[in-house]
């Protein structure tokens, strides 16, 4: 694990899982807070490097937009960007944090927005920041899904053999047979839009992958002799599937689920962008792509911070997953 | 041979037989009235009866499915609660520009992925080989809906080089055909520059340098055809994946394909259509997928004998 890409993909999943954690200490204002006054405010508009009296540091001037005048920078006022501020109120973990300390703020009545805000005026950060959790949600519980369906089908399908394999094999021939996204779509236009379904669909659509995977390796493990060994002292089939099959095929299920934590990103963001995933107000980041893209020419970063999140969530778990295959299977 | 292509399309058939049922459960399954989901939101009680009799969805389900097979089979695939049209008509208007878009993107895909794969497979470490494999990892770890909308904001927006959207020259095709076929051109590069580099390995190779045969000779003649072999399989997975893909490649530059009408179809609840179109992308999925596994039969005849 000495690999430098290696770790750069390390360094940018716990960078992820640090903001997941801390989100609305990180954040500074809230997700849904709307501020119609401010709307399209792009990154680094009223904000200077260094006080009226040249003082060091970070001060913002009020800024407003005009329905008619476009936006407006109030240079007559500045107030300084701090660190560890008290703003408004948060929760998180279910209720179970509670404080309004905040890792910047503005001292004074005006806001920073760091990465610029939306349609409507919400703080583009926050909302990045506040939807990172999804993303990983949705990862997590794919994972789970296509491990909890797909390895015990594809064990039992590789270690039993004859009428059971050939059925299991015919099921996931069937569900392979919907390329990439399209089986999510296929199980979201049944059941219905939203994250909850999304995360259902995504996680389905990753079983058939596990379930293969699993087969190929059980195939190549259960007639060594360990194994022969086991049911030779008596062993039932099931035991010693999980016992002397299952932890020998556990790299390829490894590195598979770093590589599924990626997919999983994309396809959830992917139906988010068509409008069949997260429902807006919803931090979901495919979703705030999507919303994005129909101010583009006007307000471009409101797509571009999102897109280059995504990026580096799923660069680095498929960074991750490609390292972890170098260094537990040497054959690839 | 003959005997390895039937064996290949008796293989096919539970496949397609299972994406028909899966079509048809879709409606069924779906929440709330079948007859209701099929007659659309508004329908009037007399349409939704009208409805349930004409699809006889008050029959047992496995004369429905058997309804519903035989009318696949004779091309009948519904009429649209949107347009009223039948559902055939939209797909045959849709899916010339989906090929057309595909096939675009699988070209540029194979133009670029395969010389960058030998290329960097030739001086591994070196910083080309680097930079391909980094580009690569970028390249799978892009959403194509926001590549997409890079493109058209730099090319199209601020360059003005390309249309924003829509199709009809050449030049609507450039911009989402670069868009679908992006990931597609970093899996066969990976592919191609990885199998190449276990070919150069291979004892024959080592015969052919040893024989004096210069090296563009070697890697021309013999590396490349067997290297090439498992890239082709790449390539029948990759363009399955490019017809998928290009439901969100058709979303961002507004491209009149089958995807386009897929999502459309799904947010106005049209279920024949998403019926139709769901099955005529996964069976158009399982037809190259078995002609890519009998060219592969073709071209490594050891395939045919496993």
């Amino acid at each position: 694990m000495r690999n430098p890409v290696a770790i750069f993909g390390m360094v940018v999943i716990g960078f992820f899982l640090v903001i997941v954690v801390l989100a609305p200490f990180i954040a500074p204002y809230s997700p849904t807070e709307q501020n119609l006054r401010a709307t399209y405010v792009p990154p680094g508009v009223g904000v200077a490097l260094g006080g009226p009296e040249g003082q060091l540091g970070i001060w913002v001037h009020p800024v407003t937009r005009s329905p008619t005048a476009g936006l407006r920078v109030d240079d007559s006022v500045a107030y300084p960007v701090r660190l560890f501020v008290r703003g408004s109120e948060w929760t998180w973990f279910f209720g179970l944090v509670k404080s309004d300390l905040r890792l910047f703020g503005v001292d004074g009545p005006v806001r920073f927005y760091l990465l610029g805000t939306d349609e409507q005026g919400r703080d583009l950060l926050s909302r990045l920041v506040h939807g990172a959790w999804i993303s990983l949600f949705i990862g997590l519980i794919s994972i789970a899904i296509g491990i909890g369906v797909g390895v015990p089908a594809g064990a039992i399908s590789g270690f039993l053999g004859g009428s059971t394999d050939m059925i299991v094999q015919r099921v996931i021939d069937t569900l392979l047979a919907f390329p990439g996204i399209l089986l999510a779509i296929v199980l979201v236009a049944t059941f219905g839009t939203g994250l909850t379904n999304v995360m259902i669909a995504v996680g389905v659509a990753s079983v058939p992958i596990y379930a293969r995977l699993v087969r190929g390796s059980v195939l190549q493990v259960k007639n060594r002799e360990y194994v022969e060994a086991a049911a030779a002292l008596g062993r039932n089939r099931l035991s010693t599937l999980a016992r002397h099959v299952i932890p020998n095929v556990m790299a390829p299920i490894i590195v598979q689920s770093s590589l599924q934590m990626a997919t999983a990103i994309l396809f959830a963001a992917g139906l988010g962008f068509l409008g069949l995933g997260a429902r807006p107000p919803q931090p979901e980041w495919g979703l705030m792509l999507a919303r994005g893209r129909e101010y583009l020419a006007v307000a471009p970063h409101v797509a571009t911070f999102p897109g280059i999140a995504i990026v580096m969530v799923v660069l680095g778990f498929n960074l991750l997953g490609d390292a972890l295959r170098d260094a537990l299977d040497p054959r690839m | 041979m003959l005997q390895y292509t039937l064996r290949r399309i008796l293989v096919a058939v539970p496949s397609v037989l299972g994406v028909m049922i899966i079509v048809f459960a879709m409606v069924r399954l779906a929440p709330g009235d079948p007859a209701q989901n099929l007659a659309g939101e508004f329908a009037d009680a007399e349409t939704i009866e009208l409805i349930r009799e004409r699809f006889g969805l008050n029959e047992p389900t496995h004369v429905q499915f058997y309804r519903f097979v035989t009318g696949v089979l004779q091309g009948d695939l519904g009429t649209s609660t949107r347009t009223y049209r039948p559902v055939t008509t939209d797909l045959a208007t849709f899916f010339p520009n989906t090929l057309e878009l595909a096939l675009g993107a699988i070209t540029i895909a194979l133009l670029f992925g395969i010389p960058s794969g030998i290329l960097a497979a030739l001086r591994p470490n070196s910083a080309f080989d680097l930079s391909v494999m980094i580009g690569a990892l970028i390249g799978v770890s892009m959403p194509v809906f926001w590549f997409g909308l890079l493109a058209i904001l730099i090319f199209s927006v601020q360059l003005g080089w390309f249309p924003v959207a829509g199709r009809g020259t050449l030049m609507h095709l450039v911009l989402p055909a670069i868009t679908l076929g992006l990931s597609s051109m970093a899996i066969i590069a990976r592919m191609t520059r990885s199998s190449m580099l276990e070919v150069l390995n291979q004892d024959f190779i080592r015969t052919a340098r040893a024989k004096g045969l210069f090296d563009r000779g070697v890697v021309m003649k013999h590396a490349l055809r067997n290297a090439l072999v498992p890239v082709v399989t790449v390539i029948g997975l990759q363009f399955g994946a490019l017809l998928a893909g290009a439901v969100i490649t058709e979303t961002v530059f507004s491209w009149p394909g089958i995807g386009r009408l897929l999502v459309d179809s799904i947010r106005a609840r049209d279920y024949p259509v998403v019926q139709g179109a769901v099955l005529l992308i996964a069976v158009s999925f399982i037809v190259v997928n078995l002609v890519v596994d009998l060219v592969y039969g073709f071209i490594d005849p050891r395939i045919r004998y496993d």
